[in-house]
């Protein structure tokens, strides 16, 4: 039996289908075999961070309704074979599928795949409350801003209540020197507030606006920063005890050419 | 138990020597000889206010103070005739151990409260018809409302309403008090902008002159 993951968040744009994706793929360049879910019904899209749209068929709706046979729905990633896609209906909504419904798709799902990752939709109504029906963790993904805070709070909150314990925590799209200008929020104080453990800290990086746009999650690029933090993030997911890495850029000219090419392996 | 014969007791009035009361004469000079010898320039023009605790004869007395004052240059300062009123005082303020009974002191408070031992997060809330302790933080978009006082071992960011059926005599009490709001009774108060606490301490919220004001949860600290 596989795990259950579901990457929620409270807040819309924070990153949670970047981060369904990019750790999806990251876990089947391990060698794992992962299905990613959509489970943002109506408002899909992590059919096209995967670069998949055309490729849609048949998608969850169907499936719950019984249209179609699981096998069917799935759609195999264009990259890697042991990496699926059950897609969101579009032209459906949220009150398309139930809680149970989910759970069963959960435990079908988890008999056929190492990893079930379950991108779920910002909000603390149906849409979340189907998307954590079948999981047996949760990752909560927010940016350092008081507002994704606060909404991270709250789902921590309703994930407790419902027996999701200990969620791990993904900090994402951070700006090391706006933190340190003391313009954006540091890591401590939002742990301080959260209090859940911390999976990783992704730093902001243009090159996931040119990944989502050509249907490559990033974290199979070498130039990338937040690829490389991704990259951490699958490791520490898979029980490995990673150091977080280092984002201040106070190194000079070289040093950072160094790192773009990823040369520059220290740890701290 | 010979020590014991003879003890010094220091009080705001001055020094008295307490003799123990089946004591002899004999013994006791003895033993103020053992106490006062070792240390006799020490105890050079001491006064000593009186004795106490034997009952002493006036020739007693009057040997003794003899002795202190030729042997040890010491005076004693009071009369034959003060003593019995002292000894009275002396037998009377020694009592037999009681057991205390409730000693009532002002700002007891007694009642049950509810003990919630979690962190509270945003968009929960807690209701209760009595006093609330948190042991754990008030996130912000939590809320506690209590008919009592509220305590919270840990940070306040949320927001907290004590006395909620217009007891202005409620209180709440954090370590560190970063609230949204309080509220006690029908007085709502935010935090200065901008501003948490910067108290190492924990603080207490109370009203004075129909506004709460924050203060140190002790007075010197």
């Amino acid at each position: 039996m596989g795990e259950v993951i579901v990457v929620t968040s409270g807040k819309g744009g924070v990153g949670k289908t970047t981060t369904t994706a990019n750790i999806g793929t990251g876990l089947t360049l391990k060698g794992k075999s992962v299905v990613l879910v959509d489970a943002d019904i109506g408002l899909r899209n992590l059919d096209v961070v995967m670069g998949l749209e055309n490729r849609i068929v048949y998608d969850l709706v169907d499936v719950v309704e019984g249209v179609c046979r699981l096998r069917q729905a799935l759609i195999k990633d264009k990259r890697y074979p042991n990496l699926f896609l059950l897609p969101a209906a579009q032209t459906k909504d949220k009150n398309a599928v139930n809680p149970e419904q989910m759970q069963k798709l959960a435990i079908d799902l988890s008999e056929e795949f190492d990893y079930v990752i379950l991108d779920c939709p910002a909000g603390i109504e149906q849409g979340f409350k189907n998307a954590i029906a079948g999981a047996n963790k949760a990752i909560v993904v927010t940016t350092p801003e008081v507002s994704a805070v606060r909404d991270a709070d709250r789902i921590i909150g309703l994930l407790e209540a419902s027996g999701l314990r200990n969620p791990m925590l993904i900090i994402n799209r951070i700006k090391m020197e706006m933190v340190k200008r003391g313009d954006m929020m540091n890591i401590d104080d939002m742990i301080d507030i959260l209090a859940i453990d911390l999976l990783g800290v992704i730093p902001d990086d243009d090159l996931i606006v040119v990944s989502t746009n050509r249907g490559e999650p990033v974290i199979a690029t070498d130039q990338s920063l937040a690829g490389q933090a991704y990259r951490n993030v699958v490791r520490r997911l898979m029980g490995e005890d990673i150091p977080f890495m280092n984002l201040e850029s106070d190194d000079g000219f070289f040093k950072k050419m160094a790192k773009l090419f990823g040369l520059n392996k220290k740890k701290q | 138990m010979a020590e014991n014969a003879v003890i010094f007791k220091g009080t705001k009035d001055g020094l008295y020597i307490i003799l123990k009361e089946e004591m002899d004469l004999d013994t006791i000079k003895y033993n103020l000889d053992k106490k006062i010898k070792p240390s006799k320039r020490f105890f050079e023009g001491a006064k000593v206010m009186n004795f106490k605790g034997k009952e002493l004869t006036q020739e007693e007395f009057n040997e003794l103070k003899e002795v202190m004052e030729q042997e040890y240059s010491m005076t004693v300062v009071g009369n034959y005739s003060d003593k019995t009123h002292f000894v009275q005082e002396e037998r009377s303020a020694v009592k037999k151990p009681e057991i205390l009974e409730q000693i009532p002191f002002e700002n007891v408070h007694k009642g049950e409260a509810l003990i919630v031992r979690t962190t509270l997060r945003s968009g929960q809330l807690i209701q209760y018809k009595g006093d609330v302790v948190v042991i754990g933080d008030v996130n912000p978009g939590a809320h506690i409302k209590a008919v009592g006082s509220v305590i919270v071992m840990g940070t306040v960011r949320g927001i907290i309403q004590a006395g909620a059926n217009g007891d202005y005599g409620a209180y709440i009490v954090a370590y560190k008090m970063q609230p949204s709001q309080l509220r006690i009774g029908d007085i709502i108060t935010r935090s200065p902008d901008g501003m948490g606490s910067k108290s190492d301490n924990p603080e207490i919220a109370l009203v004075e002159k129909g506004m709460i004001v924050v203060e140190p949860y002790l007075k010197n600290k």
